[in-house]
């Protein structure tokens, strides 16, 4: 159990609340233990939860990539939670535990990722690692591969989901299905 | 959270619990999540204050000599792993 309880799910009557948990199941990132847990603060939840899945499952990057890279941030984090969860909608799309634990190891020598991939999974394992290093060069490197827009996407949703990353860590929440 | 996130366990949520309520407690966790998440990739975006201390108007050119070459959310990130 997580040191914050999560609401009883009959206890969440708001529509537009429910119909979010409903989207999260449906991708299986967050799953319902996340969007209960938010919840209990109703007046952030839902906007919390919109961009959550809005910033993972659209936009105009990869949503692969993006799912790699959540992984790889949550592990970065500690976080068992989020790190053990899987997009279904990324693995309809081809994504498979391979390519996963290849973008999160030594993705720079694999055959595996393009330069733009790599430099997408260097983008955010530097943001936490040495963000001194995501400098004027790093940004030019960046520009190379994706537009400016593109690079908002994926730096936003970086520091976004490595954000609930850490809340979840820090509420102690186990990955689904095992014990803390 | 941010720099010791281990040392955050039941009895540190117990002393919250003194002085917060569930739903407040989740208010403050998820900001501070957002904030650690997005300060930091503000910083390597090299983006400044937008005002000086006494809440003078700034240029970024004129924030970056006030507060430095290197913004302060730079510094302090610490990977957890």
């Amino acid at each position: 159990m997580t040191y914050v309880a999560p609401l009883p799910r009959e206890a969440i009557t708001d529509p537009e609340m429910r119909d979010l948990i409903a989207q999260s199941e449906a991708l299986g990132v967050p799953d319902e233990l996340f969007a209960r847990i938010l919840a209990r603060a109703p007046e952030q939840a839902k906007p919390f939860m919109r961009a959550l899945l809005m910033s993972h499952a659209e936009g105009n990057v990869d949503h692969r990539l993006k799912e790699i890279i959540r992984i790889q941030l949550a592990r970065f984090a500690g976080d068992k939670y989020f790190a053990a969860l899987r997009s279904r909608k990324a693995r309809q799309m081809g994504l498979n535990e391979e390519r996963i634990e290849a973008g999160c190891g030594d993705y720079e020598d694999s055959d595996l990722f393009t330069a733009a991939e790599k430099s997408a999974l260097r983008y955010a394992d530097q943001m936490y690692l040495d963000p001194t290093k995501i400098d004027a060069a790093f940004y030019a490197e960046l520009k190379m591969h994706f537009t400016e827009p593109q690079i908002m996407e994926l730096g936003a949703f970086i520091a976004f989901h490595y954000g609930m990353q850490m809340f979840m860590r820090a509420l102690g929440a186990a990955a689904p299905g095992s014990a803390r | 959270m941010a720099t010791d996130p281990e040392a955050i366990d039941a009895a540190f949520f117990d002393e919250l619990r003194k002085y917060y309520s569930e739903e407040e407690i989740v208010e403050l966790g998820v900001f501070i999540g957002f904030n650690l998440g997005y300060h930091t990739f503000f910083g390597t975006l090299k983006f400044y204050p937008l005002f000086s201390p006494d809440g003078r108007l700034l240029t970024q050119a004129e924030s970056e000599k006030i507060y430095g070459p290197a913004p302060g959310s730079l510094k302090a990130a610490e990977p957890s792993r």
